[in-house]
């Protein structure tokens, strides 16, 4: 884990006042920690999406880069399986008049091309400093219901691998990774390694106030960060 | 500078001074000497200029005046008095009580005088247990500053359960029926503000003291979070720690932007925080009566598998159901034993888990059952469903029951549900040292956080 240069990226942070870290920086840090995390370019128009889409090859994922916008998905600001260059036009133009109509005050840093994540189940991690108990870590079975469900699992940071398990086997949607209705199996072990780094980055960087990953796409081997944020403090 | 967690002179003071004390025995003042008369057996020294007897006892004008250094003093004053009486006291006391409100929780004026509360005892070096509490209930020593009258709130007789509580009117109403339950205990700690003395300090000092061999905590807040965590861990590795922890609905992360904030209660935070310090959590005051009996009077089972043993069929089909939701198991009688005790038994009891005796147990085929099904590696703990109908059961139940033939370690729960003669029967199996409930229901949580321990008694 390259803990300076996770460091480094949140000082620059902060050093111009930023309160959140937009994806491309979020992901930055979680590469630098080692997580599996898709290929991506960041452009700042619709030319330089379709270059960026070319280079990395379709279909991709297009977003918003805001630090206004944190749950972009919501917000119409995240389109999955952009096809081909005709779709990326649409999506981008369809995409800045809803920003212009929805959010005319948010600031748009530019745009996020990004490879697709196949398909696998989608979990929560997320990581929180609390004022009395410090970096405390969250599992949950992920998705944008996960506030509605709450079928999540706490521990205090540092954890062990032993409480990474645990935590996974609280969630009631824990048969959902182990195989329910003939799914697949998948790989708990990226899941307890994303957990157990999350709460490392938290015990061991200061300035992130929380950092999330959701969806983390978890696959019969290995886990892909589909999206994250941190907020700093 | 002493030791962080040294709080002998809480715990095993042979001098008190009780600073404040008032002939007026409706005073609080005055409900705390009559208590200290009572059951405690130092010296007691009754401090106020104002008078020079007060209940009998020379009554000196302040604690320097007393000629020699005491151990505790207790300070019964207004507030705004009190910061300069602990100055005042310099090096003669080395714990202070301080049971007095109207500190921080009283508004901004209170934050001050609490603040220079706290700088007294900084510069005086005395340790404080409060302000804004009730102080130490105290079995073993017969310190007892809890200013409310006896005939009011009873209080329990010496036993190796130890309280600590935030809140004041909690602990006292917890020891209160605790006494009227015949269970004992050793240490109880109202703690109040915590201005010097917290929760951590009280735990360092339980996990060492031979005494307590359980503890049980309330809290509304903790401040410094990982020193608890760390404090509550070594405590808890030695002796069962369990806590209830309110103010649930309080919201986490204020303005959280990620859904770990917002989903982040400062609940599920203590609750992490409790179970990385292996802290058995206790949801609200039932629950932690319960626990307090179960661990007032007996030691974790070793696992979560537990044998019924029942004159009524029904009530053990429920307690089975209760084992069951709570995520116990029952585990049904393994053959050999069953047929020793078909061979044993009339034909028409049920032999099973539940085992159920029937309209004609007596207090022998109780034992016989607990006997057989106990002495093996079968089950971890038993819970006896005694209903008081079959004309053959006696008062001598409990006490058979209480030898645990057969067997040493494993816990006995007793649930006696019923009326008036039922309900006093409970009050026999506290006094043979088993802890006994109303209802499945509270007999299922006492064994559930008995459970708890799996393995570390």
């Amino acid at each position: 884990m390259d803990l300076r240069g996770i460091e480094r990226i949140v000082k620059e942070a902060l050093s111009v006042s930023r309160k959140v870290l937009v994806e491309p920086d979020a992901k930055e840090v979680l590469k630098l920690a080692s997580f599996q995390v898709p290929a991506s370019r960041v452009v700042k128009d619709v030319s330089g999406a379709i270059e960026a889409a070319r280079e990395i090859g379709f279909p991709v994922a297009l977003k918003l880069i805001s630090p206004d916008i944190i749950h972009k998905s919501d917000a119409g600001g995240v389109f999955l399986n952009v096809m081909d260059e005709k779709e990326i036009e649409e999506k981008w133009s369809g995409m800045i008049l809803g920003m212009a109509d929805d959010y005319p005050t948010a600031i748009i840093e530019g745009f996020l091309v990004e490879e697709m994540v196949g398909s696998g189940a989608e979990v929560i991690v997320g990581c929180l400093r609390d004022p009395q108990f410090g970096p405390v870590v969250m599992f949950g079975i992920g998705g944008v219901t996960v506030e509605l469900m709450k079928d999540v699992s706490f521990r205090l940071a540092p954890i062990t691998r032993e409480e990474a398990f645990e935590m996974m086997a609280e969630v009631k949607g824990f048969p959902i990774l182990t195989g329910f209705r003939g799914k697949t199996i998948k790989d708990l072990d990226a899941i307890a390694d994303a957990l157990i780094k999350l709460g490392e980055i938290m015990a061991r960087v200061d300035g992130i106030k929380e950092l999330e990953i959701n969806p983390l796409i978890v696959h019969e081997r290995g886990a892909v960060v589909a999206d994250a944020r941190a907020i700093l403090e | 500078m002493q030791k962080r967690h040294d709080l002998t002179a809480f715990f095993s003071p042979s001098s008190i001074a009780l600073v404040g004390a008032s002939p007026s025995a409706g005073k609080i003042s005055g409900i705390i000497l009559e208590n200290l008369r009572n059951s405690f057996k130092g010296a007691i020294y009754p401090v106020n200029p104002h008078y020079n007897e007060v209940m009998g006892l020379r009554c000196h004008p302040s604690i320097e005046a007393i000629g020699s250094p005491v151990d505790l003093a207790v300070y019964a004053l207004g507030a705004e008095s009190v910061p300069e009486a602990i100055l005042n006291t310099g090096g003669n006391a080395a714990g202070a009580v301080v049971v007095s409100g109207g500190f921080a929780e009283a508004g901004p004026k209170g934050v001050l005088l609490e603040k220079a509360l706290k700088d007294a005892a900084r510069s005086t070096g005395i340790r404080v247990i409060g302000p804004n509490c009730l102080g130490i209930y105290d079995a073993v020593t017969g310190l007892d500053t809890f200013f409310v009258p006896r005939d009011r709130v009873r209080r329990p007789g010496r036993g190796t359960l130890s309280i600590i509580s935030q809140s004041g009117s909690f602990a006292a109403t917890a020891i209160d029926e605790l006494a009227t339950d015949g269970i004992g205990v050793a240490r109880v700690v109202s703690y109040g503000n915590k201005s010097d003395v917290d929760e951590a300090d009280c735990l360092d000092f339980l996990a060492e003291d031979p005494e307590t061999k359980a503890v049980a905590i309330y809290v509304e807040s903790i401040e410094d979070g990982r020193r608890f965590v760390e404090s509550a861990a070594r405590c808890s590795a030695i002796k069962p720690v369990m806590a209830v922890k309110v103010g649930k609905s309080a919201s986490g992360i204020s303005a959280a932007r990620s859904h770990t904030g917002a989903i982040a209660g400062s609940y599920e935070i203590y609750r992490a925080a409790f179970r990385k310090a292996g802290i058995i959590e206790l949801n609200g005051y039932e629950d932690f009566l319960v626990a307090c009996k179960a661990f007032g009077l007996t030691s974790g089972a070793a696992g979560k598998r537990v044998m019924i043993i029942t004159d009524g069929g029904g009530m053990g089909v429920n307690v089975a159901d209760e084992c069951i939701a709570a995520g116990l198991t029952v585990p049904p009688l393994p053959e050999e034993l069953i047929e020793e005790l078909s061979a044993a038994f009339p034909p028409y009891f049920t032999t099973g888990n539940p085992l159920d005796l029937t309209g004609s147990a007596t207090d022998e085929s109780f034992a016989f059952a607990l006997s057989k099904t106990m002495s093996g590696d079968y089950y971890d703990m038993v819970i006896v469903a005694a209903l008081w109908g079959p004309p053959a059961l006696t008062d001598n139940l409990p006490g058979m029951l209480a030898q645990k033939p057969g067997f040493n370690e494993k816990p006995i729960i007793a649930c006696t549900p019923g009326g008036a003669y039922s309900r006093e029967r409970i009050r026999l199996f506290h006094e043979a040292g088993l802890p006994a409930f109303l209802t499945p229901e509270a007999a299922v949580t006492a064994a559930c956080v008995l459970s708890k321990r799996q393995g570390r008694r």
